[in-house]
């Protein structure tokens, strides 16, 4: 009952803190908003999550429109963990623009407005039972979150939002084709079903068109994916997270890309009834394995560091799409993942975009003696960097060995053979970045920088995660985890 | 009712060729208005059992939307953002016109093939939007302009739409309006992000978005 | 079959005494509208009287082709002639596939007058050649479209029975096929006649011209040849057009006022055409073939369906 009206408002809450900050007159009570904003989501979202879990497994809301079961709750909580944290980064960040005055009351109030939108926007994707429901709001992620690209126009960030645009607009176009053909091959089963309902065209009664379901799946897959960065509709993703401004390029790297991917999976169990499992769970290897590829092949010749972190997100969207066609095993690994690789990235993404304020440029020959031109963000990024490239204690690590586990399990050797291959790529070249960055001394353009009060807490939360997750995992976790694992597993 | 639909089918494959080959971004536009105001049409036609709301309302969005406003939009963004008014393409007309012949083909095959599993949708029909989605896909590819590409989304759209109001049977009112309303927040976007860029490089020419490689 | 009937030779006389009529009404009719009073309808008769009467004059470095083509031309368009219906009247031959032959004979025509305006070695000749070359390449495919979506919505494959059965009741049928089909004969009456907007028959700038370029050479009894093969593809390429435009059929002594009527209105309306346009860049020529070209593809993938 209660858990009903928490998700209800955690869509309001967003919805009404976007309006909120088209009013406020100050940039730093924009910052202070949004801050207090996310912080309440993410108490929220933990909320619904215990709530899932204890209860029957779903919760339902608004005459079935809304529907969180272990998969979604485990997303929101997520979602709302890496907004907390990049909203308290954008107030750090942006905060040093405020007093450069680069930073003012219009484009404060255009930041907030679109980043809680987005927020708003994310939330109805992940709680919405209706397919089409949820083809909307992402396509309202797009919208929403191209204008934060260029928040500060710049030759270079105009060219980025609008390949971003138009690439992802037929992207999403295509998932809508995907959409459609998906309830043209409902044969039979509840009329809900027929409307789009995903818990009534996914459940074992409804039958589906083989044909049709193939050609939805490959669309829903090819226009989600493409949101999602898989190879090789991923060229939007290096320009779009390098131009914008970093908190913005660690929501959509700790967020946004998953969300896509969520989308794709919530078609995965029609796609099995329909085909057998065989099918979509091949070309989800098949997918991953083309970005993990790709993207090793792109991060040795990189310049700028956060083209270099959004080539790692393709890799790692190519390591959970890989691990969710890997079977029951694969997907926990995935999730798990999930959770790690959005908290790293975002890390990664801060630690960067700090440093950039610093040096004044991201360009990694200009960045060099970080851990000793500032010791906050230089061990976040040592630390970031280090996790993302999987060295052990830190959570990377262990969701990958499990995904390691769950090729060997499923006998997909090649897919191992070159996902081993690709990490040994990257782990030496984003290494040999990492060293010329944190080591060494700083030149003499390093500025000096005060740190907010919220800049500690968010680097300690955020490293604090990924050394525990690597070393220990809660059971309760576990248990949520496999839960949302069963949901699309299989 | 088959004449009408066939003849709603030969204009609307006519008018793909047209965007095709026409060397005026203003013909453009007009013509992509006329196609919207064609495809609005289709579901009216469509339900034999008697128009219901449902069908007229969709109609009518559509037609308004994407006869009315998008074309009015597009028609503000060349007179503010835009010097010369020609296409400008990267593949010449006489190409374009031999690939939508090329598409036209691939289309009819297409619809063969997805024909036994869609049994009550009309085969003009679906050989049409599957046109239009081809087209609209080869106009975002081959234009220089961006406004042009605007252009192939909202081709690319048509076509969806089409397939979707031929081939499945009820989606909800509310999912309906949903999508129209992103179409609409989409072209405005997409139009403010016109603008923006043709104040800060003077031209909308793509060819120009290229700084950002590897 | 072949039928001998009487009224079947009626296409073809029709044909070699009115065809020179056709330019006489475009010409008249481009006259009335610009204002003047302009030649008599009878005049082309006069020239090819006055061309007949001539002597020709050949040039010292041309050959027996040169001799051959016009002579060759009307006797393709001759041929033609003979499996050309009017309307509802049967031709005079009729089998089927005779619909390949008539764009056979056509193209055999075409060639003739290629090679004998290559043959006089004059760079003038041979670039009007390659223009109408490659219109034609790029008008054939649409004619012989055009041809396919009649015998397909006819279900005949011989033109006597395709025109036979394009009555009223089929226009109801399948009009949007059958009106791309006319929109597009008309266009390829354009192209193969070298109207406007492909050609401007009245130019004197040799540059700017494609068909009346390439006969620059022939006098006398050739050139009266040329002219009335002309006027007889203006008037076949017109039945052609005219024939489904006026769906009436039954008896020939109903059917053919009305034809003839069809052929004078026809002709009337080339010549607004003519005043009402202004003849297209010489690149947009293809553009325009190809769009015409594109209208029967339509009209074939329609009529498929």
């Amino acid at each position: 009952m209660f858990a009903e009206q928490t998700a209800i408002a955690m869509l309001a809450l967003a919805i009404a803190g976007a309006g909120l900050c088209c009013g406020l007159t100050r940039s730093h009570d924009v910052l202070r908003a949004v801050v207090m904003i996310s912080v309440v989501e993410l108490a929220l979202a933990i909320n619904v999550w215990a709530r899932v879990l204890a209860g029957n497994g779903s919760v339902t809301a608004a005459d079935e429109w809304i529907y969180i079961d272990a998969f979604s709750a485990f997303h929101i909580v997520a979602l709302a963990l890496v907004f907390a944290l990049s909203s308290a980064f954008a107030a750090v960040y942006f905060a040093t623009e405020v007093a450069e005055d680069g930073f003012g009351r219009a484009s404060a109030r255009r930041f907030g407005a679109l980043w809680l939108g987005a927020e708003a926007a994310m939330l109805l994707v992940l709680m919405s039972n209706n397919l089409g429901i949820m083809w909307v709001g992402m396509e309202a992620t797009t919208l929403l979150t191209a204008f934060l690209i260029s928040l500060h126009p710049s030759g270079l960030s105009l060219e980025a939002m609008w390949k971003y645009l138009i690439i992802c607009s037929i992207g999403i176009a295509f998932a809508f084709m995907g959409t459609l053909l998906t309830a043209a091959s409902i044969r039979s089963g509840n009329a809900a079903a027929q409307a789009l309902f995903w818990n009534y065209v996914a459940a074992p009664e409804t039958r589906l068109d083989p044909t049709l379901m193939k050609f939805a799946f490959v669309f829903v897959l090819v226009g989600y994916g493409t949101k999602a960065g898989l190879a090789p509709i991923h060229s939007w993703l290096p320009d779009a997270h390098s131009q914008a401004p970093a908190p913005v390029s660690a929501m959509f790297s700790g967020f946004l890309l998953n969300t896509a991917l969520y989308c794709i999976m919530r078609f995965v169990p029609p796609a099995r009834h329909a085909l057998g499992s065989g099918f979509a769970s091949g070309l989800l290897i098949g997918f991953g394995m083309l970005s993990i590829l790709v993207a090793a092949g792109f991060i040795v010749f990189q310049r700028d560091a956060k083209r270099l972190l959004a080539y790692h997100s393709v890799e790692h969207m190519g390591i959970i799409a890989l691990g969710y066609g890997l079977g029951p095993l694969g997907a926990f690994a995935a999730l798990f993942h999930t959770l790690n690789h959005s908290v790293c990235k975002s890390l990664a993404f801060f630690a960067v975009g700090r440093l950039g304020q610093r040096f004044g440029s991201h360009d990694m020959h200009r960045i060099a003696g970080a851990l000793r031109a500032d010791w906050l963000w230089g061990t976040a990024l040592l630390i970031s960097l280090l996790a993302l490239i999987g060295v052990a204690p830190f959570s990377i690590f262990m969701s990958e060995y499990q995904l390691l586990r769950a090729a060997v399990g499923a006998g997909a050797w090649l897919p191992l053979v070159l996902f081993l291959a690709a990490s040994v790529v990257v782990f030496v070249a984003a290494l040999r970045h990492l060293i010329d960055m944190a080591y060494g001394t700083p030149g003499t353009g390093a500025r000096l920088l005060r740190d907010g009060s919220l800049a500690l807490p968010i680097v300690a939360v955020a490293a604090g995660l990924l050394l525990v997750l690597g070393v220990w995992m809660p059971l309760p976790l576990l248990d949520a985890i496999g839960r949302a694992a069963a949901v699309v597993g299989g | 009712m088959q004449p009408l639909l066939n003849t709603i089918q030969a204009v609307g494959l006519l008018t793909c060729f047209a965007l095709l080959a026409t060397s005026r971004i203003g013909a453009c536009i007009r013509w992509l208005s006329f196609q919207g105001i064609l495809l609005g049409l289709v579901p009216l036609l469509l339900h034999a059992d008697g128009l219901d709301l449902r069908a007229v309302l969709l109609s009518s969005g559509n037609i308004a939307l994407k006869g009315i406003a998008f074309p009015w939009l597009l028609l503000r963004l060349r007179a503010r953002a835009d010097f010369s008014r020609e296409v400008e393409p990267f593949v010449g007309y006489i190409a374009s016109i031999l690939f939508g012949i090329l598409a036209l083909c691939l289309s009819v095959w297409l619809a063969l093939k997805m024909k036994p599993a869609l049994g009550r949708a009309p085969f003009e029909m679906l050989d049409a939007s599957i046109l239009l989605i081809l087209v609209g896909l080869f106009l975002i590819i081959s234009r220089r302009k961006a406004l042009m590409q605007v252009i192939g989304y909202l081709v690319l759209e048509n076509g969806i739409f089409l397939f979707g109001v031929v081939a499945v049977v009820r989606t909800p009112l509310l999912v309906e309006l949903g999508v129209l309303l992103d179409a609409f927040v989409g072209v405005f976007v997409m139009g403010i992000a016109i603008f923006h860029i043709n104040r800060e490089f003077g031209s909308m020419d793509v060819d120009r978005l290229t700084a950002l490689r590897g | 079959m072949s039928k001998f009937a009487a009224a079947s030779f009626l296409p073809s006389i029709c044909a070699l005494v009115l065809a020179p009529l056709l330019p006489g009404v475009i010409n008249r009719t481009k006259a009335i509208v610009a204002g003047r009073r302009g030649p008599p309808l009878l005049q082309p008769y006069r020239d090819l009287v006055k061309c007949l009467r001539r002597g020709a004059l050949y040039g010292e470095v041309t050959s027996w082709v040169f001799r051959l083509g016009p002579v060759a031309n009307l006797a393709a368009l001759l041929a033609a002639l003979l499996v050309m219906p009017l309307g509802g009247i049967a031709a005079a031959l009729s089998f089927k596939g005779d619909l390949i032959v008539l764009v056979g004979l056509l193209a055999v025509g075409r060639f003739t007058t290629v090679l004998a305006a290559l043959d006089t070695g004059s760079s003038f000749e041979g670039m009007g050649a390659s223009r109408e070359v490659h219109f034609a390449v790029l008008a054939e495919p649409a004619l012989l479209l055009a041809l396919a979506t009649l015998a397909r919505a006819s279900g005949a494959l011989s033109l006597t029975a395709i025109y036979g059965a394009l009555t009223p009741s089929l226009w109801v049928a399948v009009s949007p096929s059958l009106a791309l089909v006319a929109m597009t004969l008309l266009v390829l009456e354009l192209v193969e006649n070298s109207r406007i907007p492909v050609d401007d028959p009245t130019t004197h700038l040799e540059l700017t011209m494609i068909h009346e370029v390439m006969v620059l050479d022939h006098s006398g009894p050739d050139f009266a040849f040329i002219q009335y093969a002309a006027a007889l593809k203006l008037w076949l390429i017109g039945t052609l057009l005219v024939g489904l435009a006026v769906p009436l059929r039954g008896t020939w002594w109903v059917c053919l006022p009305a034809i003839l009527l069809g052929m004078a209105a026809f002709g009337a309306v080339i010549g607004m055409i003519e005043s009402a346009m202004a003849r297209y860049r010489l690149v947009r020529v293809p553009q325009f073939i190809v769009g015409a070209a594109t209208l029967s593809v339509v009209a074939f993938i329609v009529i498929l369906a």
